[in-house]
């Protein structure tokens, strides 16, 4: 490759002159293909790297598998983007010394010391197309998967390719790990293998079974309160245990206490109602405020056959006027009308409370 | 969101049937037939505001209308709604489910025996352990729970302690009126 020698010239010119000292064609050389490497991919996949630049760099690092190359690249991107329109390359400072350089590159202690003494240039730059060229394929694939109908497929062709890339490398789970996280918040449900794990059909319907589960128990911790820090299926679980435990011990104990209050069974609405209308009014039965009025207002007379029918009647709206108190509508009718004309029963319960 | 004050009434207006109708055929209960009534319409009526599209809904009911004393009460609750022949089909079906359930079961706990004795110490399978008892237990809350899977059961969970809210919050405000009423 022509720009390899032309950069391999560079360097050994750069060592010469011994500082930041760069001359604009040498530094163009050399940012230019960079650029090329960089450029190319997004190309192909604009989101996927610009994405990744956007990262911070030690997320983005992450997001990479862990290994001295992609560092390299992306504690490296970051610099050529700031520095692109300058067309200087910060780590040429660094060319000069070779400790300089590849703590520029890596930011952090490396273990590539033997990659030192190598043609650097060499290395480098081949360094950075092989990271450059599995760094597409690595954002590519972990983006998620819309279109791919294969991820058994997928999840194979990319493993080779990683350990073609990686070697020795550490495998690092994190970066799957997001993967498959990205692959949850999108209506798809794209399941992605996990590396290491095994990608038959019975596991990845278990895994979708398990995130479905896990989904459906997020809802319930929010519902029941103080699930929200717990952490860990049991002890949410115990808690929903106990929540409707104690439910369903309240719902027993009212029961008792409405049983020892009343002597009958139909409760005594009307004069419950009288006493209370205020109080009911705000508790979301205003419905059954209204029929209250009606008994004291006609007289004893009729209070037998007015308790039975408007104990049914009595979540009707009205629709009543004030006149209207003979014509209770049927329970069938009234259904419809009740939900929407609540507000006017609160007006007209407070109307009949003044003329009271 | 659920729209609370619908579910409210229509619960409230239910109950209350069932409460009349109770009421009609015993004239003077005790204390604790008093309560049990209650509870049951109560119950039938918190059930059927959910127009058997839960299954803790419909197994509530068709326990319910097992017994023949209270069955009116069910009826008069449910009459409206025309849910009586579904509720009625249930009951066979129900039992033939009952017996495949019971059988499974007992294959499940001699499995489970023999897998006890060589239980793995790794924190995976305890942790697994633990869900899986607390899950049993869930499943004796709910009604109707022990013939669902996982998914159903959390589901219904969610439903059931909505409907158990809505209960206790309109029997409390019964409650507390009354109590008032009677000072």
């Amino acid at each position: 490759m022509k720009s390899n020698p032309g950069t391999t010239e560079t360097r050994s010119n750069l060592t010469a002159s011994g500082g930041g000292q760069v001359t604009s064609f040498e530094s163009l050389q050399f940012t230019d293909e960079i650029h090329r490497l960089i450029l190319a991919p997004t190309t192909n996949n604009a989101s996927s790297l610009t994405a990744l630049l956007e990262l911070p760099p030690p997320q983005a690092i992450e997001l990479l598998h862990s290994s001295d190359s992609m560092k390299l690249i992306a504690a490296s991107l970051p610099n050529v983007e700031d520095f692109k329109g300058s067309f200087r390359f910060p780590s040429n400072t660094g060319l000069t010394e070779p400790d300089a350089r590849f703590s520029v590159f890596s930011g952090e202690a490396n273990n590539s010391n033997e990659k030192r003494h190598s043609p650097e240039s060499k290395n480098l730059s081949a360094n950075l197309e092989k990271a450059v060229k599995s760094e597409p394929a690595e954002t590519e694939s972990s983006q998620p998967l819309v279109s791919d109908p294969t991820v058994d497929k997928r999840t194979i062709k990319r493993k080779d390719r990683e350990n073609k890339v990686k070697g020795s490398r550490k495998k690092s789970k994190t970066a799957v790990n997001e993967s498959s996280e990205d692959a949850e918040k999108l209506p798809y449900v794209h399941v992605r293998a996990r590396r290491g794990q095994a990608t038959d059909s019975h596991s990845l319907a278990e895994r979708a079974r398990r995130e479905k589960i896990n989904a459906r128990m997020k809802f319930l911790q929010e519902l029941v309160p103080g699930c929200n820090k717990i952490s860990g299926t049991a002890l949410v679980l115990d808690e929903i245990i106990n929540h409707v435990q104690s439910l369903q011990r309240q719902v027993e104990f009212l029961s008792m206490r409405l049983a020892a209050v009343n002597p009958r069974i139909d409760f005594n609405l009307d004069s419950v109602f009288t006493s209370e209308s205020g109080s009911l009014m705000d508790s979301n039965i205003p419905g059954l405020v209204m029929p209250a009025m009606w008994p004291e207002i006609q007289g004893d007379g009729n209070r037998q056959q007015y308790q039975h029918q408007w104990n049914v009647d009595a979540l009707q709206q009205p629709v009543w006027g004030r006149e209207v108190c003979n014509n209770y509508i049927t329970p069938e009718n009234s259904l419809l009308t009740y939900g929407s004309s609540a507000n006017s029963a609160t007006l007209q319960a407070n109307q009949l409370k003044m003329e009271l | 969101m659920r729209p609370h004050s619908s579910l409210k009434q229509e619960f409230l207006k239910k109950w209350i049937m069932g409460l009349q109708r109770c009421s009609f055929s015993k004239k003077n209960m005790s204390i604790l037939e008093r309560k049990k009534a209650i509870k049951f319409s109560a119950d039938i009526a918190m059930a059927s505001a959910r127009n058997g599209t839960t299954c803790w809904s419909r197994s509530l009911i068709s326990n319910a209308s097992k017994e023949g004393s209270d069955i009116h009460v069910v009826e008069q609750i449910l009459g409206s709604e025309s849910d009586r022949p579904a509720v009625e089909n249930k009951v066979p079906t129900r039992r033939a489910s009952v017996c495949k359930k019971i059988v499974k079961r007992s294959c499940r706990i001699r499995r489970r025996r023999r897998r006890r004795k060589c239980v793995a110490s790794a924190p995976s399978s305890i942790a697994k352990h633990l869900v899986r008892k607390r899950r049993e237990v869930l499943k004796s809350l709910i009604p109707g729970g022990e013939f669902m899977n996982e998914i159903c059961l959390i589901e219904e969970t969610l439903d059931y302690i909505t409907s158990l809210r809505v209960q206790v919050d309109v029997m409390r405000s019964l409650a507390s009126a009354s109590v008032r009423a009677s000072e």
